[in-house]
C-alpha cells in the first residue's frame, strides 16, 4: 500500500496509458494493479491513422495510433460506468488540441474518476502544431486551467522530446499540478532500407527508452511532487532502478504488448522481494 | 476463449519446403477454429522484441500444428528450436470460424495454405464438398501436398514460376464456373486479396488477413483494417473478414 496526492493505492504498479485500452479486456489485470491510466480522451471522437501504426524496432517500437478513441462523451456514457467497476485507481487521460479542449474534458469527467493525467504531448493548433509541453508556459496555462476545474489529483505526462522536463515539470507544479508522470514517447522514424520510404514517424517506446527515461524521472524527482516512472519497464529489477531514480511508482506500457499478464507478475515478485527485505533488516 | 499464457513443448519439428516448416506443439484443453491463431515469444531476449503471431493449421488430440514461413529473424529464431524444446505463446488469439454447409471454394496463396489446411481439414471432417486453389511462386514451394490430396478431392496446385506458361491461382479462377460455389474462403497476399476484390464474385467471399499485430489481443489497436468506413482490429475483429466490406484504400 502507498499514498500519493492524499489518496491510497494498493501498490505501485500502475498501467500506461495507451496501450491497456479502458483496462476492460483483462480485468483480471486491471483489478490488480495500483491505478490505471486509460487510453487518451479527446473532445471529440477521433477514427486513428490509417496503417502501418506500429513498427517493431530495436528493444521497442514506433507507434502512430493517432490517439483513436470515441471522445469524451461516449466514453463518459458507456466506457466510464464499466471502467468505474474495476478494482483500481482509474485516471484519465486527457488529450487536447486547444486549451478549451481540456477545459471542457475536464468538466464533463466531473469527479466520477480517481485523477486526470494531463497528455500535454499533443500538438497545440492554435499555436503552429508546438506541443502544449515542449513550452513550459503552455504547458502552466493547460495544467492552471485544469487545475480550476476539478479538485481531483492532477498528473502531467511530460514529453522528453526537444525541451527539459525539468523545466516543463517546474512550471507545471507551480500552476497546480501534484504529479508528473514520464516518460512519454520518445520521437522515432524508421525506413525502408531498400527503397528508402519511410513506414513511420511516430513514438518509440519499450525497453530502449528505459536508460532515458530513468535519467528524465532522476531529473525531475528533485521537484518534490511524486513522480510516476515510465518507459521500458519489462522486471522487478526496472521497476526497483525507477523506484531509485526517484519515482513514488511506475506504469507500465509497451510490455503489456508482449504479455498483458506481465503486471500481475510483477506485483507478486515485488510482494516476495519486499518480505526478503523486512526479514534482512530484521 | 480468452487468450492465455501457455508454455508448450514441441513434440515434432518437419521442413515442408526450403522456407517453411511446420511446429506440432503438446498443449490441452482448447477450442480452435480456423482463423485462431497464437503471439508466439521467439526470443528470450529483447531482440525481437514482440511476439509473432501464427495461424493455426491444425488441433487434434492436444497436439497444436503450425505451420510458419522463415521470413524474418523471429520466425528465423522459431526455426532454430527443435523437439523437446519449449515455447512460450500467448493465445488462442482472433475469431475463429465454423465452416457453413454449402458448397465451398477455398484459394490459398503461398504460407496462406497454414490456415487454410486447418479449415481443409474441418470441411472434410463436416462432409462439406470443397475445392481448393493452392497457388506458390516457385516450383517446389507447395507443401503438405500428399495431405491435401488425402482429404481434397478436387485440389488444384498452381505454380507461378518455373512452368512454360505463367499461371496464378487468380488465372485458373478466371476460367472457373464459380456459379458451383455458394461461398468462397482465401487466403494469401494483399496484393491476391486487392485482385479478389475487383473480380467482384457474387457469392460470399472471406479472406484470413495477416498482418504484423503489435498485441493480437486488442489492446494497442496496432493492426487498423478499414471495414465498411470504420477502423476494425485484424486481431481481435477478425482476423477473417467480408472481402467485399474492406477497404484497402487508406
Amino acid at each position: 500500500m502507498i499514498k500519493l496526492f492524499g489518496i491510497p493505492f494498493k501498490n505501485p504498479i500502475f498501467i500506461a496509458s495507451g496501450v491497456f485500452g479502458f483496462g476492460l479486456d483483462f480485468k483480471e489485470v486491471s483489478n490488480k494493479v495500483g491505478a490505471l491510466f486509460t487510453k487518451g480522451i479527446t473532445l471529440k471522437p477521433r477514427p486513428g491513422n490509417p496503417p502501418p501504426r506500429i513498427v517493431e524496432t530495436a528493444a521497442g517500437l514506433i507507434n502512430w495510433v493517432g490517439l483513436e478513441n470515441p471522445g469524451v462523451d461516449i466514453f463518459c456514457r458507456d466506457i466510464l460506468p464499466k471502467v468505474k467497476k474495476l478494482k483500481c485507481r482509474v485516471f484519465v487521460n486527457v488529450a487536447g488540441f486547444s486549451i478549451n479542449d481540456f477545459e471542457k474534458i475536464v468538466e464533463k469527467l466531473a469527479d466520477r474518476i480517481d485523477g486526470l493525467e494531463i497528455n500535454v504531448s499533443c500538438p497545440n493548433v492554435k499555436e503552429g502544431g508546438v506541443l502544449f509541453g515542449q513550452d513550459p508556459k503552455i504547458a502552466a496555462q493547460v495544467t492552471g486551467a485544469v487545475r480550476k476545474r476539478t479538485r481531483l489529483p492532477v498528473i502531467v505526462k511530460l514529453t522528453p522530446n526537444f525541451c527539459d522536463p525539468l523545466l516543463i515539470g517546474k512550471a507545471c507544479i507551480d500552476a497546480g499540478a501534484d504529479g508528473l508522470s514520464l516518460i512519454n514517447t520518445v520521437f522515432g522514424q524508421a525506413y525502408n532500407a531498400h527503397t528508402g520510404e519511410r513506414i513511420i514517424s511516430g513514438g518509440l517506446s519499450g525497453p530502449a527508452i528505459k536508460p532515458f527515461a530513468l535519467f528524465c524521472v532522476n531529473r525531475v524527482s528533485v521537484l518534490g511532487v511524486p513522480v510516476i516512472g515510465i518507459g521500458g519497464i519489462e522486471t522487478v529489477a526496472d521497476v526497483r532502478e525507477f523506484l531509485s531514480a526517484g519515482a513514488s511508482a511506475v506504469a507500465i506500457g509497451s510490455a503489456l504488448l508482449r504479455d498483458p499478464y506481465l503486471p500481475i507478475r510483477i506485483i507478486r515478485e515485488l510482494k516476495v522481494v519486499s518480505n526478503i527485505s523486512k526479514n534482512e533488516k530484521l | 476463449m480468452k487468450p492465455k499464457l501457455i508454455r508448450a513443448y514441441i513434440t515434432a519439428k518437419k521442413q515442408l519446403n526450403p522456407d517453411t516448416f511446420s511446429l506440432e506443439l503438446k498443449t490441452s484443453g482448447l477450442r480452435l477454429q480456423p482463423g485462431h491463431f497464437f503471439e508466439i515469444r521467439t526470443s528470450d531476449t529483447y531482440d525481437p522484441y514482440l511476439n509473432r503471431p501464427i495461424s493455426v493449421a491444425g488441433y487434434q488430440r492436444s497436439r497444436l500444428l503450425l505451420i510458419i514461413r522463415k521470413a524474418g529473424r523471429g520466425t528465423t529464431l522459431l526455426h532454430e528450436k527443435n523437439t523437446g524444446d519449449r515455447i512460450l505463446m500467448l493465445g488462442p488469439m482472433g475469431k475463429g470460424i465454423i465452416p457453413k454447409k454449402k458448397r465451398t471454394l477455398v484459394i490459398a496463396g503461398g504460407i496462406g495454405i497454414a490456415p487454410l489446411y486447418f479449415l481443409a481439414h474441418n470441411l472434410t471432417v463436416g462432409k462439406i464438398p470443397f475445392s481448393l486453389i493452392y497457388g506458390v511462386r516457385n516450383h517446389g514451394d507447395h507443401i503438405l501436398i500428399s495431405e491435401l490430396k488425402r482429404i481434397c478431392s478436387d485440389l488444384i496446385l498452381v505454380c507461378e514460376r518455373g512452368a512454360k506458361k505463367k499461371v496464378t491461382a487468380l488465372d485458373v479462377l478466371k476460367n472457373m464456373d464459380l456459379a458451383k460455389y455458394d461461398i468462397i474462403y482465401a487466403c494469401g497476399p494483399k496484393a491476391m486479396f486487392v485482385e479478389l476484390q475487383r473480380m467482384k464474385f457474387d457469392q460470399p467471399i472471406y479472406v484470413f488477413c495477416e498482418d504484423f499485430l503489435g498485441c493480437g489481443c486488442g489492446i494497442c489497436i496496432g493492426c487498423a483494417i478499414k471495414i465498411k468506413g470504420t477502423y476494425k482490429r485484424i486481431c481481435i475483429d477478425g482476423p477473417v473478414f467480408n472481402l467485399k466490406e474492406i477497404d484497402f484504400n487508406v
